[in-house]
């Protein structure tokens, strides 16, 4: 047997890594994924006063502290057993709407772009960033940065910060917004929805009217029959900051209906050897491995699952291009894991509307934005749909509100199994069969990869900033490196 | 955006941006925000700001636009065959860390995209970019405090970038 090593993964060189063993004719026997470890977080935590948790776990994560700042406070309402003050709940939701449309436009251009707009097997010299920006035109860049700035300059504004929030307390949040500035975030929110109309049509005209990209998306090598997980408001409809936990099957129908607070008689965790991540899977169905199927209790929780659980979207430019999701794919649930960048981009247009509506909503400006906490209960467990999957995060306490314990499901987590087992198929499709392992094979493996956008709550280093790819086949008997492809990316 | 700043020197002809980057919770990881912090407190040539921040990426281009030159402070875990002790200070400027400009993440958008991409829009990018980078021994492990090679390092690099700019 041999083993192929893709190592571009983390920033942390010799840490996160995607294993792919396969015998004589390239056929793959198994794909292991690993990833790097942080240590000590909970023993961190433990004895500090729980309201600083929701300065602390923005920390863990460079791309989406909003969201961590945003499970946290949910966690520490419940800790005090407090209700939220619908001022502050409206400011929230605005607030992690507008992060949603960042985080959501930038996976498109940054990660999708290079392998839609430029080609999976294009030159990989221009499949980035910047050889998008060249297809696409400074005019569009342009105003993708100008939509970050944006976003972060409104964020600021209620969140106090632009990049880890301080405004979530228990009750609500620490101060309302200005009529001044409410009127500077409607005319922000409407440049969001606009943008999120354009890169719909942009999604449109470069990969929908190609068939080759609809082939690629719909085809065997690149779909999966597991689990669909999302919360959802009490209409059924896709909700990224408050609502029950919903599981559809791979035959579409629901399996069960949750409150985040009960995620523990729902989700259990698998242990592998030979990775630090746990494997989460649904109880009620039962670890059978890494297989799809009813009988599997493998789930996804992407941007793709929360469409596939739901009955829809709460908005009507969303609505629109949801029934065009599942009318150009073939109806639901779609499995297909690259149809999660087109699912990405009809929670952006979700996003963009939502937090235009909360904006213009009269009593945005209400001023009693937060009720004080009069007790407390020494347990709390706060759920947000992250963008890259459903968040969970659980606190106790003791009577005088420090920390005894935290627990955290993240995004990426979610979706450990569904994301090694999406890697397995994308091998089995793109290696077998004793073919040359070229760069372009290597990025179409990669692809099932960063559909997910995982993360990995790592530090924020950039340095050195060149990181090699390094494909190597090695014998399994003898370790000998029978061939080797290194480039950078 | 990403940014608290931590001096505020108004003047018409700021030019140089000390960022210090980490993350203050994963020990050596926030050696960064400790230095600026230090030099914050310290008397500036005028022109000279400092600022922190925990996030990297395209993040970085409104934190670093208009100024005429970056000079970043982070820690950095070299692979073990580049055979560097914790706390060796590495000095690089901006050819030193040219990236292909393609990533598995959006996590990992490297500085000189990031620039790139900012000079292609239109942006006023700093036409000089230096980083002292620290060699980092542990930035897994959750904790506020340093490793002491690395604590000793912050002193050196302090020492050093007050140097560049000439305070």
């Amino acid at each position: 047997m041999k083993k192929v090593t893709v190592d571009p993964i983390t920033r942390l060189e010799g840490h996160g890594k995607i294993e792919i063993f396969v015998d004589d004719d390239n056929k793959v026997q198994n794909v292991y994924f690993q990833i790097p470890e942080l240590r000590g977080f909970e023993r961190f935590c433990v004895g500090r006063p729980v309201e600083e948790l929701a300065r602390i776990t923005p920390r863990i994560c460079g791309v989406c502290p909003e969201a961590h700042h945003m499970a946290a406070t949910k966690a520490i309402d419940n800790v005090f057993g407090v209700e939220v003050a619908p001022a502050g709940r409206r400011l929230r939701e605005l607030l992690y709407n507008m992060f949603y449309v960042t985080d959501h436009t930038t996976h498109f251009y940054i990660l999708a772009g290079p392998d839609f707009i430029m080609g999976p097997e294009s030159d990989p010299a221009a499949r980035n960033i910047l050889g998008v920006i060249g297809k696409v035109g400074l005019e569009t860049a342009g105003a993708m940065i100008k939509l970050r700035a944006e976003a972060a300059e409104a964020i600021s504004m209620i969140g106090g910060k632009q990049i880890h929030p301080v405004c979530g307390l228990p009750g609500g949040v620490s101060q309302a917004i200005t009529a001044e500035q409410r009127d500077r975030i409607v005319e922000i929110t409407a440049a969001q929805v606009e943008f999120a109309k354009f890169t719909l049509k942009l999604f449109d005209d470069v990969v929908l009217a190609n068939t080759g990209y609809v082939d690629l998306i719909k085809s065997d090598a690149f779909t999966h029959a597991t689990y669909n997980m999302g919360m959802v408001d009490e209409a059924n409809k896709v909700n990224f900051y408050d609502g029950k936990i919903r599981v559809t099957g791979p035959d579409g129908s629901e399996l069960e209906k949750f409150e985040g607070k009960d995620y523990l008689a729902h989700i259990a965790e698998h242990v592998e050897p030979y990775s630090y991540l746990t494997y989460p899977y649904l109880k009620s169905v039962g670890w059978k491995g890494f297989v799809d199927g009813m009988d599997s209790g493998v789930y996804k929780a992407s941007p793709l699952s929360r469409l596939n659980a739901s009955d829809g979207m709460a908005t009507p430019l969303a609505q629109a291009e949801y029934e065009r999701f599942y009318e150009t794919l073939g109806g639901k649930p779609v499995q297909a894991t690259l149809a999660t960048h087109w699912a990405r981009l009809v929670e952006l247009m979700y996003a963009a509307e939502r937090a235009h509506e909360l904006a213009t909503d009269p009593d945005i400006i209400d001023p009693n934005v937060r009720n004080i906490p009069t007790g407390i209960v020494g347990e709390g467990v706060g759920v947000v749909e992250a963008p890259r999957g459903t968040l969970y995060h659980h606190y106790k306490t003791d009577d005088k509100g420090m920390v005894t314990n935290v627990n955290l499901i993240v995004g990426t987590t979610n979706n450990n199994a569904a994301i090694s087992m999406s890697l397995k198929k994308a091998a089995e499709g793109i290696l077998t069969g004793g073919k040359e392992i070229s760069e372009g094979s290597l990025n179409m493996i990669e692809m099932a990869f960063r559909a997910y956008d995982p993360c990995f709550g790592c530090a924020t280093h950039t340095l050195p900033g060149d990181m090699p790819l390094e494909v190597t086949v090695k014998s399994e008997a003898t370790r000998d490196v029978i061939a080797s492809v290194k480039h950078n990316m | 955006m990403t940014s608290s700043p931590v001096s505020n020197t108004t003047c018409d002809e700021l030019k140089t941006l000390v960022l210090g980057m980490g993350n203050p919770i994963l020990s050596d990881d926030g050696v960064g925000l400790l230095v600026a912090g230090r030099l914050a407190e310290r008397q500036l040539p005028a022109g000279v700001e400092v600022a922190v921040s925990e996030v990297a990426g395209l993040r970085l281009l409104e934190l670093v636009r208009g100024f005429t030159r970056v000079i970043i402070i982070d820690a950095l875990k070299s692979p073990a065959e580049a055979g560097r002790e914790p706390g060796e200070v590495v000095r690089y400027d901006a050819s030193d860390f040219k990236g292909g400009h393609r990533y598995g993440s959006a996590h990992s958008i490297g500085l000189d995209t990031a620039l790139e991409v900012g000079r292609q829009v239109g942006y006023d990018m700093p036409g000089e970019v230096i980083v002292f980078a620290i060699e980092a021994e542990d930035i897994e492990t959750f904790g506020e405090e340093l490793t002491p090679a690395v604590a000793a390092a912050a002193d050196v690099v302090t020492d050093l970038v007050l140097q560049e700019v000439g305070g």
